[in-house]
């Protein structure tokens, strides 16, 4: 009774998408923009940090670009500068579209992008000093990262807002994809930041405090972002239902609980049960692979996803594919031969990139497609809608050729490594690495196309009338026909 | 799930399961660990250059293809009996017939059953005139003599005698270590010699569930003291250089603990061992040789044809080209290569803080929870 009462007193009137979708336009588009300006930049340090490893004297003499610094720099700029952007402007997006209501506090919302985009930028320029922390996967200097935690936290207030702004509905699942990212991103990076870096603890507890960390991140932070993405698309996009809400439940805990365990590998220098403990939940991890895999394979039972003539469920059928195939291969780090072999190799950073890239990337490449243009109206489509295209099959061929170099080649590397009469340890650590280079630059042609769509999209849409693109076509059939005077 | 404050608390709890187990649990249990390696030698922080080299190492990213890591392999156990029980047969029998017969073991024997003699010599001697008895002082000095006879019977070779005398576990007068062919006074080395005896009963293949029972028998049975000696089987990284498995403590002082991503380059955590490695003392040996080998490779890392995939790292040196006879400073390292000039370089102070850290990485120091390992023994070119 009271909870009707509550109910209908906090019950607001859905809002027209027109009206969700104006709302969302400046943050939004601001964040889809960022992100696009930072994934140039995370393709571009990584074909050049990959160079290196073709002609090690690759501008050696160069204390700003050893490879060590770019590779820090790389992951930095994807992770915070696009996944975080993206995904940020995505939730706000889908929060807004399924809780029906209007962004709220749009102005928090840029006043917290300006922040985050601030510590990304710090944070690369103090990685090219020599300020990273030391932790491959979080290095973030602490004036960066407590610069991201404001700008997040802003973000997040309105995100909030806006979520609880109606409550009759029912939650949808991406919901708690969303909810979940919103707050485990200051957990994770919060306690990043001050056991690592503001005050670390002892050298021996950072190496457990940083694996979770950097695991965290990645599965839990990104993981969730990317399937809340999945989970509202693909039905969304096919028009059918989801086809189970209790897996959808199922793989969400499941998610949340192993994400931070996950991919230990058997040689560190911790605790035998920590890593016995890990291995465990790798093994667990299976499960979350099924209730995923399983309830969105059913979802789109007959219809097919790659093959589609839709370009965004394209996407969404890549993205999913490669999460199955970083969630395989997680299960596999269960296995202690297994991941005893590959622990070392170009494997684990191969896996990661296809969860970046093949994973993620894809899946918000494939949400900003479809909802860049729904902001500026119903009429809007990107410029040159043929090459947005191209985004999608550079990205696929880029995961697909940096996956099977890391995951085919990196055995003999391993092998290499368990033999000490191998010679040659260096050549057979390198050949995936090299093969992985052609994806690398896949991803750099996808990242300038991705660039330039969304440049050309705003161009033209952007301040209406008074938009560049306006401006251009009204100023040039006047000299056409004589001046303008 | 449609109530939004159970979806943030059930989101914090799950959250909350893997940060204590992953970040709680592992730091209770680090903060527990203590600097002391027993035997009043500890741990000891990096300072100094090694300290700063430690940031240099940070700040270049050498974790991305180096690691500190090394890890685990298969091992056999080497019984090392370091005392003998005071039952000749039951030890025999523990031993087994291989070892049992071997020249130290009935050596060791000897010299116990010389001790006692003289033990129950002294104490007949020691006795009141009137309660003395002749004729066990007499027997006692037979024993004596044919026991010295039997130390005598087994060779003279110094060092088998030495370890006979350090594992039999006695102690004679000076006068008696020279009538059974040990030196009357003996040096430092013959000293350590006595006391780091060790009568190996096992070749280190054995896995735990074959000695196992002998282990509990000469615990149990022969009252014999003795060491278990890990011996690697298949342990790549030990086989590569490392003097055992890499623990936690080894980053107990460490400002950022950098265990690294791939093994692009090689692992370093015996690194140390390699430019600057322990004398008998356990004191480091540095040499100007191993530290300029470090540098050019740091400068150079393809000096001399090596074959490495390492970007060069000129920036951490200064340099200045040298005509073909002109001598370089005191302080600068020649580089020569073939086909192109010579160059004199002085090391930074970065690139010597590197060198400093490089030093520090080592794991040749037995720890409580990770013993040095043993190299398997190589078979022979014959």
């Amino acid at each position: 009774m009271s909870e009707n009462t509550d109910n209908n007193a906090t019950q607001a009137s859905e809002a027209k998408p027109e009206a969700i979708n104006a709302s969302c336009r400046l943050p939004v588009l601001f964040l889809f923009f960022s992100a696009a300006v930072w994934v140039v930049q995370a393709s571009a340090a990584g074909v050049l940090g990959s160079l290196k490893l073709h002609v090690p004297g690759f501008l050696a003499d160069c204390p700003y670009l050893t490879y060590g610094r770019m590779q820090a720099g790389v992951w930095v700029a994807f992770l915070f500068g696009f996944a975080g952007n993206a995904g940020l402007g995505l939730t706000l997006w889908m929060l807004s579209r399924l809780r029906g209501m209007e962004l709220a506090r749009p102005g928090f919302v840029m006043a917290g992008a300006i922040m985050w985009n601030v510590g990304v930028t710090a944070a690369m320029v103090g990685i090219t000093m020599g300020d990273q922390p030391g932790i491959a996967g979080y290095e973030l200097p602490a004036y960066a990262s407590r610069v991201l935690l404001i700008g997040q936290a802003l973000i997040a207030f309105s995100a909030i807002l806006t979520y609880f702004s109606r409550r009759h509905k029912q939650l949808y699942p991406s919901s708690w994809y969303l909810i979940a990212s919103l707050v485990a991103f200051p957990w994770i990076v919060g306690t990043a930041h001050w056991l690592l870096v503001e005050t670390p603890v002892r050298g021996a507890a950072q190496i457990p405090v940083a694996h979770w960390a950097v695991t965290s991140l990645q599965q839990i932070w990104l993981g969730t972002i990317g399937l809340a993405a999945l989970i509202y698309f693909i039905p969304k996009i096919t028009q059918r239902e989801l086809y189970s809400r209790q897996w959808a439940a199922f793989g969400f805990w499941l998610l949340l609980i192993l994400g931070g365990w996950v991919n230990l590998n058997s040689g560190s220098p911790l605790p035998v049960w920590s890593i016995k403990l890990s291995q465990f939940a790798s093994m667990l991890f299976v499960f979350v692979l099924v209730a995923v895999g399983w309830n969105l394979c059913q979802t789109v039972k007959g219809v097919p996803l790659i093959g589609s003539e839709d370009l965004t469920l394209k996407f969404m059928g890549v993205s999913l594919a490669s999460w199955l195939v970083v969630a395989l291969y997680t299960v596999g780090n269960s296995m202690a031969e297994w991941n005893g072999l590959l622990q070392f190799t170009y494997a684990g950073t191969a896996m990661r990139q296809l969860f970046a890239w093949g994973f993620f990337a894809m899946a918000m490449f494939g949400a900003i497609y479809y909802v860049a243009p729904r902001l500026f109206g119903g009429e809007v489509d990107w410029a040159c809608s043929g090459t947005y295209k191209w985004v999608f099959y550079l990205t696929a061929v880029g995961a697909a050729v940096v996956g099977l170099a890391g995951l085919g080649l990196s055995y003999g590397h391993g092998d290499a490594l368990t033999n000490v009469e191998t010679l040659e340890v260096s050549k057979k650590a390198l050949m995936p690495m090299r093969i992985a280079f052609m994806g690398e630059l896949a991803f750099l042609g996808a990242s300038l196309i991705f660039l330039c769509s969304m440049a050309c999209l705003l161009f033209r849409n952007c301040c209406g009338e008074c938009s560049p693109m306006s401006l251009i076509r009204q100023c040039c059939p006047a000299k056409v026909e004589g001046g303008a005077e | 799930m449609n109530k939004s404050p159970w979806i943030f608390l059930g989101v914090l709890f799950a959250l909350s399961l893997s940060w204590w187990g992953m970040v709680y649990g592992p730091a209770s249990q680090v903060n527990n660990l203590s600097a002391d390696l027993g035997g009043g030698d500890t741990l000891k922080p990096r300072v100094g250059l090694a300290k700063q080299g430690e940031q240099v190492y940070r700040e270049n990213g050498c974790y991305y293809c180096h690691t500190r890591a090394a890890t685990g392999g298969t091992f056999g156990y080497k019984i090392q009996i370091t005392q003998l029980g005071d039952d000749q047969k039951i030890n025999e029998e523990v031993v087994g017939l291989d070892y049992s017969t071997q020249t130290v073991f009935k050596k060791a024997y000897a010299y116990k059953a010389v001790a006692k003699a003289v033990d129950s010599l002294k104490a007949e001697q020691g006795k009141k005139a009137e309660e003395r008895d002749e004729a066990k002082i007499g027997d006692a000095n037979a024993t004596l003599i044919s026991a010295k006879a039997k130390a005598g019977a087994h060779g003279d070779d110094m060092e088998v005698n030495l370890k006979a005398y350090g594992i039999s576990g006695v102690n004679f007068e000076p006068d008696m270590r020279a009538q059974l062919g040990l030196p009357a006074e003996m040096n430092e080395e013959q000293q350590a010699a006595v006391a780091g005896a060790r009568f190996d009963i096992t070749d280190g293949t054995q896995k735990w569930s074959d000695i196992e029972s002998t282990v509990r028998r000469l615990k149990d049975k022969a009252g014999a003291q003795f060491k278990l000696q890990p011996v690697a089987k298949e342990w790549p990284d030990v086989q590569g250089g490392a003097g055992r498995q890499s623990v936690l403590r080894d980053f107990l002082f460490d400002a950022h603990a950098m265990v690294g991503v791939m093994r692009v380059g090689p692992d370093l955590s015996s690194q140390g061992s390699k430019i600057a490695p322990l004398d008998k003392d356990g004191v480091p040996i540095n040499t100007r040789e191993a530290d300029n080998k470090f540098y050019k490779h740091l400068y150079d890392p393809q000096w001399e044809g090596e074959s490495s995939h390492m970007p060069p790292f000129r920036y951490l040196f200064r340099e200045r080209p040298l005509e073909k006879d002109v001598l370089a400073g005191p302080r600068e390292i020649v580089i020569e290569k073939e086909g192109s000039s010579r160059v004199a370089i002085i090391p930074t102070a970065k690139a010597r803080a590197l060198l400093a850290y490089m030093k520090s990485l080592r794991t040749d120091k037995s720890l409580p929870e990770a013993p040095l390992v043993n190299q398997p023994k190589q078979a022979s070119a014959e």
